[in-house]
């Protein structure tokens, strides 16, 4: 039986990760997949990898190229997913209150001149404690780039957009002085999504970490 | 999409997920190449499942929890096997039930003389 040498399916792997399909855990399934269908078109036809590797490739490259495309659109669904999952769980609705209670009366204590040079910092400020897990994570554990882990970007990037278009809202309220409870209810939402965030982001890391152990430890 | 041979394409297509879930079923744990390859004997090549196919719907059923995977190393390299989950056992079999189902209904409307009922 022709078995794939490791030299081979090392080649395998640099060619799809220079071919952009650059997530770890995408790239291992399809290098497994190249590496069985050549091994198999190696023995029947008795050929040597470098011809069969070829023809392959001019023949699959593209679908590799559109799998990868669909796995990381897949990835995005699926962390959106979990992220609607969580939002209508009974405990977030007992954080969104804990966090609405504490804002108001943190509001009513504090001095609105203060608050006002806050709010337009307050974007990138909510970002920061879950970007923070994110990147601790990422050097604590040492994961290689896995599609779930990095497609994490994509849920912060929407989060920053709706956290800066809410953050609008509570400066006009703050400026008139007119509700705080509104101010507060807006803090309770970006606060509930931080820390909603910060569960997804470890759930996912442990997730690949307990999965793909071979590839993390 | 399927590469068929002597088969139509689209009468296969619905039923995708219920020949992975049946094949998975049938064994403990199953790596793709190994899915295109089964289905491809057990059919004698009339149908073929390429890896644009096999792939998204695998990891739709994975993102579902009606499958969860293990990853090995074998020849020199790592293979994710797939296996049923719980929920995925419960699939299969609300699955099968609807192809029969299926199955019966065209046979009642294709062909009556030999229908099952």
């Amino acid at each position: 039986m022709v078995r794939s040498g490791k030299e081979h399916i090392q080649f395998i792997e640099n060619y799809l990760e220079y071919s952009d399909i650059f997530y770890a855990d995408i790239r291992m399934e399809m290098t497994d997949h190249a590496s069985s269908e050549i091994q198999q078109l190696m023995e029947s036809n008795n050929l040597e990898f470098y011809e069969i590797f070829k023809s392959y490739m001019v023949n699959t490259k593209a679908t590799l190229i559109e799998n990868n495309k669909q796995f990381i659109k897949g990835a995005d669904k699926s962390i959106l997913k979990r992220l609607w999952v969580e939002l209508i769980k009974l405990p977030t609705l007992l954080v969104f209150c804990a966090v609405l209670f504490l804002s108001y009366n943190w509001l009513l204590s504090i001095e609105v001149e203060a608050l006002k040079g806050v709010i337009s910092l307050f974007p990138i400020l909510s970002i920061v404690p879950f970007c923070t897990v994110y990147v601790l994570a990422l050097n604590f554990y040492k994961i290689p780039r896995f599609s779930g882990v990095e497609r994490l970007g994509v849920m912060y990037l929407m989060c920053f957009q709706l956290f800066n278009f809410l953050s609008s809202f509570m400066g006009l309220y703050i400026q008139s002085k007119s509700n705080f409870f509104i101010v507060a209810i807006i803090m309770a939402i970006i606060g509930t999504l931080c820390l909603l965030i910060i569960k997804i982001t470890l759930q996912i890391i442990n997730q690949y970490r307990n999965e793909y152990k071979l590839m993390t430890s | 999409m399927y590469i068929c041979v002597m088969a139509n394409s689209k009468l296969y297509k619905g039923s995708l997920v219920t020949i992975i879930l049946k094949l998975l079923n049938e064994s403990d744990k199953m790596y793709g190449y190994e899915i295109t390859q089964k289905v491809k004997a057990l059919t004698k090549g009339k149908l073929k499942i390429t890896e644009g196919a096999l792939y998204p719907a695998l990891h739709k059923l994975e993102a579902e929890g009606v499958l969860e995977v293990e990853v090995k190393k074998v020849d020199n390299r790592l293979r994710k096997y797939y296996k049923l989950t719980e929920k995925g056992n419960q699939e299969t079999v609300s699955k099968l039930q609807e192809l029969q189902e299926y199955i019966k209904t065209m046979q009642v409307l294709v062909n009556p003389k030999f229908s099952l009922e």
